[in-house]
């Protein structure tokens, strides 16, 4: 009995968040002037409705999910690393270049490419981390900073020096790549791309090692007492910076995969567009850093986007609205209701470690 | 490099930096009684949009500016409640204000004016440029100080305000105090949950300030996401001002003069990507000279203060 009060007063918090934002999204509806349940039922068709709008989901949810599993496990260990729009933009740039570049047989070249992307971001990252380790550079305004400088990079490669002057020339783009480099897609004429399985690896690699090894049980420690872990011999320095390498890979994983996967060459300013970055940062907080929570959270937030989509084709409402309904969601979904607080209160607040 | 350096460099420092350095200052606030506050962005972009939305209806700055603090008021509130009594994620939270900023401002862009990207309007009024009328008439100080808008005094004044409220008054010995270490402060009888609601109350009035300036300011339009990192900036402004007044104020004015020198940059033909990169490079070397805590310490000072 007890098992199912407290599992019921666990759900009660998301299931509050949820009613309130379909509630919120019905005022924006309304006052949009548009039917609450039609809007509704688009918004289900275009993220769910049919093999092709569910795979566009998965498509977009790729991205976000390893996004997400990368500030996971910068979370865990206690380094707040915020700089996943970055190191996203240069796992795409790199991969790009690499994949345009480099000769050789087609699955070679996009293995290269997607290795090259990890390096990129993760190298990107670990440099925010060096500066903290070494210079004692607080990692939360490096790594936000580093987001500016890596994105304006990425920027101006694709608008001058590798920009694409075969086509329209208005777009800030690097050149297509080669087809035979493509991510096979999962499903015939289907967005959703091998890259998904990638992320689904990382996940459940993610969860081993944090779970299941002694550096994983080391970057744990790291992160829920700092002291405690030093204490018992854990070393920072070597920690910090493979963890934000990791952090930062899975980034550039995702910049690379996108890249090479569904949208075929680094298009400037489209991964800021899509907000892969905060979407799954935003993922891996709502789940508490939990690799597999942090998966699915990633996948309903960008099931949300995708669904707004659908909204906006069919009827009068902005898609827009699906950015609404999933910023109320999140607003509610950390609350703690008066019995969680309570206890929470004896035991001290385990969010703080984080910041 | 005269053409580099002149008196209008500092004339339009002045001007870039005050919706950051009023940002910061309400981030200050909030970091203060232990809130880090990441919202800023969104506070930010709501007041904007809300100062034009009132200049719209109500065809005035000040009532604009009025309804503007209002609105940002309200979701500060929000905010701070959600944050203390409902004890979420603080950063949680700031980020999904930044979410819900964004998506709200567009979608009420679209279903009020029905027009997608930007809102103009040329019936619409500015903000007032000040000429001071003592100062102007100074050589080079009035060149720099004078013919600004009114917020842009404003901010430098609340600047004084804040360090005198925080150094030299009893309130503001025991606002520091409930964020320093909440427990003593509680059992010295000091509200602590009042300072934290008025620190983020006086936040969100001083992001709906910087708002109305970027938004009534230099330009009187409304573009869709038009703060364009500047919230993030703030906050990086407040982190590296270690929250106090003067020190927000001093990273504040070296992201005003960056901000107008990499536009300065771009008549020499650079490639406006690399002068935009000049504030946050700039921002990097600087933070090698204001070293952080070391962790162990950090990691002690979190472990005595319960947020």
């Amino acid at each position: 009995m007890d098992k199912w009060k407290k599992l019921t007063a666990s759900l009660l918090g998301p299931a509050a968040a949820i009613a309130l934002g379909l509630l919120a999204g019905s005022i924006a509806i309304v006052i949009a002037g548009g039917s609450i349940l039609e809007t509704y039922a688009e918004m289900w068709k275009g993220a769910f409705g049919s093999l092709y709008f569910l795979t566009s989901t998965l498509n977009r949810a790729t991205p976000v999910i390893l996004v997400g599993l990368g500030a996971a496990v910068a979370f865990r260990s206690g380094f707040f690393n915020l700089g996943a729009q970055g190191q996203m933009a240069l796992g795409g740039l790199a991969a790009a270049l690499t994949a345009l570049y480099v000769p050789g047989p087609g699955w070679i070249v996009a293995i290269v490419s997607m290795l090259v992307g990890i390096a990129a971001g993760g190298l990107w990252s670990a440099f925010a981390g060096y500066m903290d380790a070494r210079f004692r550079m607080n990692l939360l305004i490096t790594t936000l900073l580093l987001n500016y400088i890596a994105t304006l990079f990425a920027s101006y490669m694709v608008a001058y020096p590798f920009k694409d002057k075969t086509g329209s020339a208005a777009m800030a783009q690097s050149q297509m790549i080669d087809n035979a480099i493509w991510l096979p897609k999962l499903f015939k004429g289907m967005p959703a791309h091998v890259g998904l399985l990638l992320a689904l690896v990382a996940m459940v690699a993610l969860y081993v090692y944090l779970t299941r090894t002694v550096s994983g049980y080391e970057a744990r420690m790291m992160g829920g007492n700092p002291l405690f872990a030093v204490y018992g011999g854990v070393r920072r320095t070597p920690l910090m910076l493979g963890v934000m390498f990791a952090s930062g890979g899975l980034a550039g994983l995702a910049g690379a995969g996108e890249v090479l996967g569904s949208q075929y060459r680094y298009i400037d300013n489209s991964f800021v567009a899509a907000d892969f970055a905060w979407t799954g940062i935003m993922a891996a907080l709502l789940a508490n850093a939990h690799p597999i929570g942090t998966a699915i959270a990633a996948f309903f937030l960008v099931a949300l986007q995708t669904g707004g989509m659908g909204v906006e084709m069919n009827t009068d409402v902005p898609l827009e609205i699906g950015d609404v309904i999933q910023a109320v969601l999140i607003l509610f979904i950390t609350v703690k209701f008066v019995r969680g607080f309570r206890r929470r209160r004896k035991e001290g607040d385990p969010n703080g470690a984080a910041v | 490099m005269e053409q580099l350096f002149d008196l209008a460099l500092f004339n339009s420092a002045l001007r870039m930096l005050t919706p950051i350095l009023l940002a910061a200052l309400g981030g200050a606030l909030c970091a203060r009684v232990g809130l880090f506050n990441v919202g800023l962005e969104g506070l930010m972009l709501i007041g904007a949009f809300s100062a034009i939305v009132g200049n719209h209806y109500f065809g005035n700055t000040g009532a604009a500016i009025a309804f503007s603090i209002g609105c940002v008021s309200l979701f500060a509130l929000l905010f701070a409640y959600l944050c203390i009594h409902l004890r979420a994620n603080v950063i949680v939270v700031g980020i999904a204000m930044n979410l819900l900023a964004a998506g709200l401002t567009t979608f009420s862009l679209r279903t009020l004016f029905n027009v997608k990207g930007a809102y103009y309007n040329k019936d619409m009024v500015g903000l007032p440029k000040w000429e001071i009328p003592l100062i102007k008439d100074i050589p080079v100080v009035g060149d720099i100080l004078s013919g600004h808008s009114p917020l842009v005094y404003l901010a430098i004044v609340l600047v004084g305000a804040m360090w005198y409220y925080f150094y030299r008054t009893i309130g503001g010995f025991r606002f520091l105090a409930a964020g320093d270490n909440p427990l003593a402060a509680r059992s010295l009888g000091i509200q602590v949950r009042r300072y934290q609601y008025g620190a983020m109350l006086a936040c969100g009035v001083l992001c709906a300030l910087a708002g109305a300036q970027l938004s009534l300011g230099q330009v009187t339009m409304f573009t869709e996401g038009m703060t364009a990192g500047r919230g993030f900036i703030a906050l990086v402004a407040t982190m590296l001002g270690q929250s106090g007044p003067l020190g927000v104020a001093a990273a504040s004015l070296l992201f005003g003069l960056m901000d107008a020198f990499s536009i300065r940059l771009q008549g020499f033909a650079m490639p406006s990507h690399f002068t935009q990169m000049v504030p946050y490079a700039v921002t990097i070397a600087a933070m090698f000279f204001f070293k952080n805590k070391e962790f162990v310490k950090d990691a002690q000072s979190s472990g005595t203060s319960s947020r």
